[in-house]
């Protein structure tokens, strides 16, 4: 019974996912009527609306929706891995080690050469930041401490900030403005190739939280618990805290810093429904997804034609939101 | 604060940023004259030659300097879009597309536009890909220098398919900078400091437009050994240049008025000595266009005020 309540939720988070796709592929700063857009969906009609829709607005809510679930997902994980309500995506220094690699591209020139280059380099930029954070967190005693996963974390992001500020500090100032725009994070560069590369990536990674999500509920109590109840502690938490990290590398890669989501939308979830991690990383996928593409219609549609940040529409519209929920949960 | 500064220069340092590419006539003059019949064609700043099947009949310029050379050669009613960025009420009719560069690619392509003259960033380019990806010719510039705006002219001309207005436009601006360098000619030549940006110090260097009017103008550039066009100094260097003039372009809420500068440590130094203080109206000073020429002459005015007419 329990189960099929659950299910029935995850269906109303999924429908909820598909109605912010639909309405973010309907709005936009172009007017377009539902039936041209439907024409243009089956490719009919106008070649610009079809362009518009096909080639511009559907792509972009995808990856949108992907990012989403990627960060929503990773900040559950990494909450019930460091038991600490405050973690997030980029607590690890991943955020700082993708940003030195797209500046690093940026400053150096090579964005220039390549539309990929930034994305790629702020991959890579991300994972050298994991290992490193990783590399220092085993060296410290036997196991991987959390805390000093987290002070790792935090010293390695201090690190590369203040390598991006040398670099913005050194360069010439429209290398300076063109990292700015980056750091800002944005969907604006999304295309089918980036959903496609970004969908084979994450899609995989989600489903691997999702089955470490047992492991994950005994984690969230207490690691000596956990190990104590069966679970493999340094296995599961290697794996999980890698996955994690991946998962934000490659929305960082393809959509900058974007914050907010990973933090809040899990803690939703738990406020709402409670924290078994079988239903709460799915749940917090789809929610994330929902969120960031209604965010990111927001955003595209507010102050039309100019772009907001779409950092500054999750903060604006979930601060209120999640003020709400928790003064509803303590009353 | 880094974004805010940004935000807050974004505007009055646009048309001064980035590097100094390649755009000699001269370069043009290699391209051959091939093509469709009727078609036209122009090199842009990033080397590639731009082709179209006819003189562009619906353009969208990113880029005030850049659109103010389409409307001086004739073609301002071939504009179907302005940006934010525009403030000419000629404009005022038109859609905006957003800033000139962060537009909104699906409001550019709803418009059909057959060119959009671009600034090409230097890290990710974002407007150029995306628009050809949908099939919209895309014309970059990076105009810096005064070879720059003599560039846009004739290659937009070309494009427009209005080669000879191009050419006696150009034979204007020229007579009428040339007029501004005789009226200077024999005078004593007073040392200028030009401020792109006041936080951290900007300035003019020797290969951005605004620097190269100012000699026209009848001044020597005291940055002008700086081969950056807005090159970042420290606040010593300019102390210890002393220069005769500072000029203060300003331009919205966001500028300081030249009497606070004054007061403030290192320019108060200056200001006791023999350093005079000038606020400028930097919408037409930052404009890289033909507008270079009333630059010349604002400059000129400023730099000798014997010289200007008297209101």
């Amino acid at each position: 019974m329990r189960g099929g309540r659950l299910s029935a939720r995850l269906a109303g988070l999924a429908l909820l996912a598909g109605l912010a796709v639909l309405v973010s592929v309907r709005v936009g700063a172009v007017p377009l009527s539902l039936s041209e857009i439907t024409d243009a969906l089956r490719g009919e009609g106008d070649p610009t609306a079809i362009a518009i829709v096909r080639q511009l607005r559907v792509p972009r809510a995808v990856v949108a929706g992907l990012v989403g679930a990627a960060l929503a997902a990773s900040g559950a994980t990494f909450q019930a891995l460091l038991r600490n309500p405050l973690a997030e995506p980029y607590i690890l220094g991943v955020s700082g080690g993708a940003a030195v690699g797209a500046v690093g591209a940026i400053v150096l020139g090579w964005a220039a050469y390549a539309g990929w280059a930034v994305p790629v380099a702020a991959f890579v930029g991300a994972t050298v930041a994991i290992l490193l954070v990783l590399r220092i967190a085993a060296s410290v005693g036997r196991s991987l401490d959390t805390r000093v996963l987290l002070l790792a974390g935090v010293v390695v992001g201090s690190f590369f900030n203040a390598c991006i500020l040398l670099a913005l500090t050194l360069t010439d100032a429209e290398s300076f403005r063109s990292a700015i725009f980056w750091m800002m994070g944005s969907f604006a560069g999304a295309s089918w190739t980036v959903a496609g590369v970004l969908s084979l990536y994450l899609l995989p990674a989600i489903l691997l939280l999702i089955a470490l999500a047992r492991p994950l509920n005994l984690m969230a109590i207490g690691e000596e618990t956990a190990g104590y109840l069966g679970a493999s502690v340094e296995r599961v938490k290697l794996v999980a805290y890698a996955t994690a990290s991946l998962l934000t590398a490659a929305a960082v890669a393809a959509s900058g810093v974007i914050g907010f989501v990973g933090l809040i939308i899990p803690h939703v979830i738990r406020l709402l429904w409670g924290g078994d991690h079988r239903f709460l990383i799915p749940a917090s996928a789809l929610l994330g997804a929902a969120f960031l593409v209604t965010a990111d219609a927001i955003a595209r549609t507010a102050a039309a034609p100019t772009e907001l940040p779409v950092g500054v529409v999750t903060a604006f519209v979930g601060v209120p939101f999640f003020v709400w929920l928790l003064r509803r949960r303590t009353v | 604060m880094l974004e805010g500064s940004v935000l807050r220069y974004g505007r009055l340092i646009l048309p001064l940023l980035g590097f100094a590419a390649g755009c000699d006539a001269a370069v043009d003059e290699q391209v051959p004259l091939g093509g469709a019949p009727g078609g036209v064609e122009a090199v842009d700043d990033l080397g590639r030659t731009v082709r179209l099947d006819g003189p562009a009949t619906r353009i969208v310029s990113l880029l005030p300097g850049a659109t103010e050379t389409l409307v001086a050669l004739g073609a301002g009613d071939r504009l179907v879009a302005r940006t934010d960025y525009d403030d000419d009420p000629a404009l005022a009719h038109l859609p905006s597309v957003g800033g000139g560069l962060t537009p909104s690619i699906e409001l550019l392509a709803s418009l059909r536009p057959d060119l959009v003259v671009a600034w090409e960033e230097a890290g990710a380019a974002r407007t150029r890909p995306r628009l050809e990806a949908l099939g919209i010719p895309v014309f970059s510039v990076t105009t810096q220098d005064t070879a720059g705006i003599f560039a846009n002219v004739e290659r937009f001309g070309r494009l427009v398919g209005l080669p000879e207005r191009a050419d006696s436009l150009a034979a204007a601006m020229r007579s009428e900078l040339d007029a501004v360098r005789a009226s200077v000619a024999g005078r004593e030549r007073p040392t200028v400091l030009y401020m792109i940006g006041l936080d951290p110090p900007m300035v003019a260097g020797r290969s951005v437009f605004i620097g190269e009017v100012l000699e026209v103008a009848g001044g020597r550039n005291v940055f002008a050994d700086v081969s950056a066009p807005s090159p970042r100094v420290s606040l010593e260097e300019i102390v210890r240049r002393r220069p005769d003039l500072v000029l203060l372009p300003a331009s919205g809420a966001s500028s300081l008025p030249v009497e606070r500068l004054r007061e403030l440590p290192g320019w108060r130094d200056l200001s006791q000595g023999t350093t005079r203080f000038e606020p400028l109206p930097a919408d037409v000073l930052h404009r890289p266009g033909p507008s270079v020429v009333e630059a010349a002459r604002v400059l000129r005015d400023v730099i000798h005020p014997d010289l200007a007419a008297p209101q």
